[in-house]
């Protein structure tokens, strides 16, 4: 996680890739990696299936209920992860509901994750007051948990989440779900300043950030982009291609 | 273990001293004791937080009370005067009726109190409120009142308190002057009066509900960043309103005036003959305007979204009884209103939704996941995630993030406080079973609430064991289910080895859902309620005897908790009283009993 903080020195942007664990079949997951990798994102995030996922929109969810259809599990995702043996040059975070973490044990949970070489975690349900639940043991696994910023966070909760923010911050764009959007306002624009005047580690923007307008809007605003619902639907209708104009808007502008 | 509560403080190094009982008492009304509210405020932020704080008033006025609830703040009240059974259900704390008991005509009105706990005591000579000397304790020998209601005061001291815990087993005992030299309370005194009472041990208990969100380890707000602020302004605004005398008279002014309340406790005198065993009552929901308890929740939370300034509500709804009540409080108040229902339940319920339609919402119709009241609540939510600024969800049942169980708990409390004096009207003693049917668990949390203390009370909450609980089909969560976290609340959930939610089944959309309310999951967990599964097809049989004995046609949901009374009935004794809470009326499942129960007539 490292150089996510170098790629911010150098006055590059990130662009954070996020995709659905087994959408299409778990032994999809490899080949997207190796795919995304390929073409220069940052980092990747990896979806894990949950049947009631809130915070999301329905493009997501869909991935995420045919991934549930095909069987995937956090168990089968980590283990896929933790068998490859292809050169990852980027770090892989895994993004999972609170719920599969403490079926399967939030102690096992990191271990897992650290043997499946995974430098961080975001769990969107899981707020600032309860991180203690799970905090101490990624923590123990050297694990980042990345921390969520929103438009509606109040300013003594800033304050407190970017006190302990490690790795990056993940600045959510919309009062709303994860999913597709048209337009983003200039208000997020204002926001976005003023976390990352705040924030100790470098500042990534996602949900709703689908097209090379939003990427121009916020570009000086912030460190990177997450970018989620796009990609998975592109993967979905096997036109990954069209999400490459994406990816270079951000990262052609960082210097080589 | 008997508890102690150590009354009239005033000084900061008598309260220290007094931090090993269990209560404090503050005293507001004239007396040589008599403390400000600032100064007690002062006086309590001495005390560990598993302390009860009491203040003690004498015809005080309901606003007086509140405020010295928020600002001390006190967890409970005691009343020494002629105050009503109107103000004690007003005040939303426990609540202790004292009494000076003389002669045996003295008892008689201690055992109509409908507070949560009596405190006896001698007739006071300069002021109401203590007098120093002891009562007779025999007096008490044939009292119809609960050991765990009953605090013992009167001239109490570390040489008589063993003789009065021996002759009265009550459920605290408390003292004041007798802690006192000369008319000053004494740190050594204070002492030597707790470890008489508690032994060496000086063993603290702790209350079983805090004020963070959880109940015991089950609750919390596992809610994304997205809702924090605006379940954090709830639960302030919440918070506020509570004690606001005037949101609670708007409150309850809807209960009566519109709602209809309150609603008999009905002797059911077929019910009980033909079962042979207990006397039977049913609290009756099912009168209430719109058909069930949905109502007494949904004004309470319309009102404080007004009281928010958010003219928005988003609901969800599992049989519909939700979605109409909402439906028509926004009618009443006249707010913006969305109903998410799954789309299997608007086919099991369609009447409700045409109502829910004809009242002017709009019913939005989820086809995801199983179709009914889980995901019908994660589209609510996304709903109120996009919409946080101007809208209010309106949960339906006491689950979700805190301060939702809790706050919905309190607005359903009216269930419990009206049967509790209604049948100490009635029969002159608590009940010896309550039952009643639980989904996410709002009619029996309202009903249970004001009952968890009196342990002679058994407390029996029914839940839908669908095709039977050996069966994949069933929402028997307590039963069956493990812990999780689902729609904000760590509770019990059906979900499968790998933290997938599942689907739950039951003929009653209304208790199809597969998590329950936290504060029920503790419940269990201390042991205090139990909670037992009923198939659809018993519920089914239920809905026929209660019909056919009693001219009620409950809902699918109340019929579970009937069925389960037969069961309970089954090993009780004539002199024995059972209570079922009777949630709603069975007009909206018309359409399944002429399915299910066709050929019948």
């Amino acid at each position: 996680m490292k150089r996510l903080q170098t790629l911010k020195d150098d006055g590059g942007k990130a662009f954070v890739a996020y995709i659905m664990a087994g959408d299409g079949g778990l032994d999809r997951l490899r080949d997207q990696v190796e795919y995304l990798q390929g073409t220069g994102v940052t980092a990747i995030e990896i979806g894990i299936p949950f049947s009631d996922p809130v915070a999301d929109g329905p493009v997501i969810e869909e991935a995420g209920n045919r991934a549930l259809n095909e069987g995937v599990t956090l168990d089968k995702v980590l283990l896929e992860m933790k068998s490859w043996d292809f050169e990852l040059k980027i770090p892989l975070i895994v993004m999972t509901y609170l719920n599969p973490v403490l079926r399967y044990g939030a102690e096992r949970f990191a271990e897992s994750c650290r043997d499946a070489g995974v430098s961080a975690v975001i769990i969107p349900d899981l707020p600032f007051e309860h991180q203690q639940l799970v905090a101490p043991y990624l923590k123990q696994a050297e694990i980042t948990l990345i921390q969520l910023v929103t438009l509606t966070t109040t300013e003594n909760r800033l304050h407190d989440i970017l006190d302990a923010a490690e790795g990056f911050v993940y600045a959510v764009t919309v009062t709303g779900i994860t999913g597709v959007r048209d337009e983003l306002t200039e208000e997020v624009k204002e926001f976005m300043k003023t976390v990352r005047s705040k924030s100790p580690v470098p500042v990534y923007a996602g949900f709703g950030i689908s097209k090379t307008e939003h990427i121009d809007l916020l570009r000086d605003d912030v460190d990177g982009f997450i970018v989620g619902s796009a990609i998975v639907k592109a993967f979905h209708d096997n036109k990954i291609e069209d999400i490459e104009p994406l990816i270079d808007a951000v990262t052609h502008s960082n210097p080589v | 273990m008997t508890k102690v509560k150590i009354c009239g403080l005033q000084e900061t190094e008598h309260v220290k001293a007094a931090a090993g009982a269990d209560a404090v008492g503050f005293v507001f009304a004239p007396s040589r004791r008599k403390v400000s509210v600032e100064q007690a405020a002062r006086l309590a932020a001495e005390l560990p937080e598993s302390v009860e704080r009491i203040g003690v008033f004498v015809n005080a006025d309901l606003a007086e009370i509140l405020e010295a609830i928020e600002k001390v703040p006190l967890t409970m009240v005691q009343l020494h005067g002629d105050e009503t059974g109107d103000l004690i259900r007003s005040i939303p704390v426990k609540v202790i009726q004292a009494f000076s008991v003389r002669n045996q005509k003295d008892v008689g009105k201690l055992e109509q109190s409908i507070a949560d706990y009596v405190l006896v005591d001698a007739p006071g000579i300069e002021y109401r409120g203590g007098s120093g000397r002891t009562f007779d304790w025999t007096l008490l020998e044939h009292a119809a009142i609960e050991p765990g209601r009953l605090i013992v005061a009167g001239g109490l001291d570390a040489g008589n308190v063993r003789g009065a815990i021996e002759s009265t087993a009550p459920f605290m005992v408390d003292v004041s002057s007798g802690v006192e030299r000369d008319g000053k309370k004494e740190t050594d005194k204070i002492k030597e009066f707790i470890k008489t009472v508690k032994g060496d041990s000086m063993q603290q208990t702790k209350g079983t509900e805090k004020d963070n969100g959880f109940f015991g380890r089950f609750g919390g707000q596992f809610v994304p960043e997205t809702l924090m602020r605006a379940v954090k302004e709830l639960e302030e605004a919440y918070a506020e309103a509570k004690y606001d005398p005037e949101f609670q008279a708007s409150y309850h002014s809807y209960l009566k005036e519109y709602v209809g309340r309150e609603q008999p406790l009905t002797f059911a005198a077929r019910l009980t003959e033909a079962w042979g065993g207990p006397r039977v009552y049913l609290k009756r929901e099912d009168l209430n305007h719109t058909g069930a308890h949905k109502i007494n929740n949904a004004i309470g939370q319309a009102l404080l979204a007004i009281r928010m300034g958010k003219r928005k509500i988003v609901a969800e709804t599992g049989a519909g009884q939700h979605g109409v009540a909402t439906a028509t409080i926004c009618a009443l108040l006249d707010l913006e209103c969305v109903i998410f229902m799954g789309e299997e339940d608007i086919r099991r319920q369609q009447l409700n939704v045409f109502r829910m339609k004809l009242l002017g919402a709009k019913v939005e119709s989820v086809t995801k996941g199983s179709a009914t009241l889980k995901d019908a609540v994660n589209e609510a939510l996304r709903y109120w995630v996009s919409n946080v600024g101007d809208t209010h969800y309106l949960i339906g049942s006491a689950l979700g993030p805190h301060p939702f169980p809790t706050m919905v708990r309190d607005f359903q409390s009216v269930i419990g406080k009206e049967t509790r004096k209604q049948i100490l009207e009635k029969e002159g003693r608590l009940p010896d079973v309550i039952l009643a049917c639980v989904g996410g668990g709002s009619n029996a949390i309202g009903m249970f609430h004001p009952f968890v203390n009196d342990e002679s009370v058994r407390l029996i909450g029914v839940e839908a064991a669908g095709e039977g609980v050996e069966t994949n089909r069933h929402a028997a969560t307590l039963t069956k289910g493990t812990e999780g976290v689902l729609h904000g609340a760590f509770m019990k959930l059906l979900q499968d080895e790998n933290g997938q939610v599942q689907e739950a089944h039951s003929i009653s959309a209304g208790l199809d859902y597969p998590g329950v309310g936290p504060e029920h999951v503790h419940l269990e967990d201390i042991g205090r309620v139990e909670y037992n599964a009923v198939t659809d097809e018993e519920a089914l049989a239920s809905v026929i005897s209660l019909s056919r004995l009693e001219g009620i046609i409950p809902a699918l949901e109340s019929a579970h908790a009937v069925a389960e009374a037969e069961k309970a009935a089954a090993g009780m004794g004539p002199e024995e009283i059972l209570i079922i809470c009777v949630s709603g009326r069975g007009d909206k499942d018309m359409a399944t009993y002429a399915e299910k129960l066709e050929g019948l007539a």
